[in-house]
């Protein structure tokens, strides 16, 4: 459903290398790598929002629904949870059931500000729902979170994700974890312009992990 | 991100304003000169002007110059600015202009527009807008600059219409701009409304003040005054603050979570 591709420029200092990839609905792709190589980068060219690359073709975009979740919420601050999921689409009771599904019941009337960091990423992560989305962009869910709230929100993903079978997520991160409870795919960013290193599936934790230092090995011996 | 409140509390006017009316008393009494009225002279001629009807009518005639003035530097003044602020291409165009006209006197605009469309209302509007422009659309162009870009990549990804990214995205971080941009107006325009009064039309408060000037007769210098600065702080009161609390409501709001 989706045909990433993307071309480095040839004299240029753009972050991302020669890509291609492509995403089917119901894939579930976790993209690692160490931080700064470009992970948000290639998120927001799936997204439509980085025009820097020479050449650069998402095919298949414009007919996808897409829910992104930023690294902030950015939810607009001068409007309650309701009215920003309505602004992405959801109507009065769709808005009301999305909250409660991410937890957030009863606290549709509130601005983004009155709340904590968990509560308006959850708040941020049910406006991405409200466009019904074929593709969701996870970026970094769960930084900065105390780990009895990360557990909640993997939870509450997870359900999220087998409610929509049809739906395809991409998830940055820089934990394997992660990957193995979410994905079904991984993808492994590294380098400078940074390439896919790998494209392949995700069976369990173990391997994920076994994988991650292979990768790792891999970075440090290039 | 709440804001310190920057009005000094209200009991400071109830006690430097009487004073300085108290000290205008006593010098008024010392002097016993036509050249400065004691304040009950000025308070009769202000009395006699309301009755006579002469107040309200050159009053509404120069508010009337502030509104379409202000309306019209306001709404000019903001499209430029978010132009100027959105693209550097129009900024490059526009800027020589904007540094041009932020350095002209309003005089020379004034008497120009006088001596090139004749002494006429529109003549005596353009002047006014022709010199606020300017510093609208500097204001507004901060805000432009300012607009957080992470909301606009938020906005191009949930397909916000251009409807809605102008009302919900744009114009709540314009608003404190917007706002300097109106206390700065009203408070520049009604100033340059009186002297394009006193050089070139037949009635509002700086027409009054012309005649007045000419007779040296301060103590209707300073009724007009008054009352105009009065009118100006009315509308201060009961527009500019109520409307500014409306729309900073949602930076107050207590926090919900513990």
């Amino acid at each position: 459903m989706l045909e990433i591709r993307i071309r480095r420029e040839a004299s240029g200092h753009s972050i991302l290398g020669d890509i291609q990839a492509s995403v089917a609905p119901g894939d579930r792709i976790c993209l690692l790598g160490p931080s700064g190589t470009g992970k948000t980068t290639l998120l927001n060219a799936i997204a439509g929002l980085d025009h820097s690359m020479a050449e650069e073709s998402i095919l298949g975009r414009d007919r996808l629904r897409v829910g992104y979740l930023f690294q902030e919420h950015r939810l607009l601050p001068w409007r309650t949870l309701n009215a920003n999921l309505k602004l992405a689409g959801a109507s009065e009771r769709e808005a009301e059931r999305l909250l409660s599904q991410v937890g957030l019941s009863g606290y549709g009337h509130y601005l983004p500000d009155q709340l904590s960091l968990g509560m308006t990423r959850r708040a941020a992560l049910a406006r991405c729902l409200a466009v019904k989305p074929d593709l969701l962009l996870l970026d970094e869910p769960f930084a900065s979170l105390d780990p009895v709230i990360v557990g909640e929100l993997k939870a509450r993903i997870s359900a999220i994700l087998s409610d929509r079978p049809g739906m395809a997520m991409i998830c940055v991160t820089h934990d394997g974890n992660d990957a193995a409870a979410l994905a079904n795919r991984l993808w492994y960013l590294e380098g400078r312009p940074a390439r896919l290193r790998w494209d392949g599936a995700v069976h369990s934790q173990a391997s994920t992990s076994a994988l991650m230092s292979r990768l790792r090995g891999v970075a440090k011996a290039v | 991100m709440r804001r310190r409140s920057e009005r000094p509390p209200v009991w400071s006017y109830w006690v430097v304003l009487p004073t300085l009316l108290l000290l205008w008393a006593v010098i008024a009494q010392g002097l016993n000169s036509s050249l400065l009225p004691s304040p009950m002279t000025v308070l009769e001629t202000l009395m006699q002007e309301s009755a006579s009807g002469e107040l309200w009518r050159h009053l509404g005639a120069t508010l009337a110059r502030v509104l379409v003035a202000f309306v019209l530097a306001m709404g000019l003044g903001t499209v430029i600015g978010l132009v100027m602020g959105r693209s550097l291409r129009a900024n490059a165009l526009f800027d020589p202009l904007l540094v041009l006209l932020l350095n002209l006197p309003a005089l020379v605009t004034i008497i120009l527009m006088y001596v090139w469309f004749g002494l006429v209302e529109v003549a005596a509007v353009m002047a006014v807008v022709i010199n606020k422009v300017p510093n609208v659309a500097v204001t507004i162009r901060e805000g432009a600059r300012s607009l957080d870009h992470r909301l606009e990549e938020m906005a191009t990804v949930y397909r916000f219409s251009r409807w809605q990214r102008l009302t919900e995205v744009w114009a709540p971080q314009l608003f404190p701009y917007l706002m300097a941009a109106t206390r700065g107006g009203l408070a520049l325009i009604w100033k340059i409304v009186l002297v394009v009064e006193l050089l070139g039309r037949s009635n509002g408060v700086g027409f009054q003040l012309h005649l007045a000037f000419q007779v040296f007769d301060v103590a209707a210098i300073l009724a007009y005054s008054l009352a105009f600065v009065a009118v100006v702080q009315l509308i201060e009161l009961a527009l500019l603050q109520p409307l500014e609390r409306r729309a900073s409501r949602w930076r107050q709001r207590e926090v919900a979570h513990a």
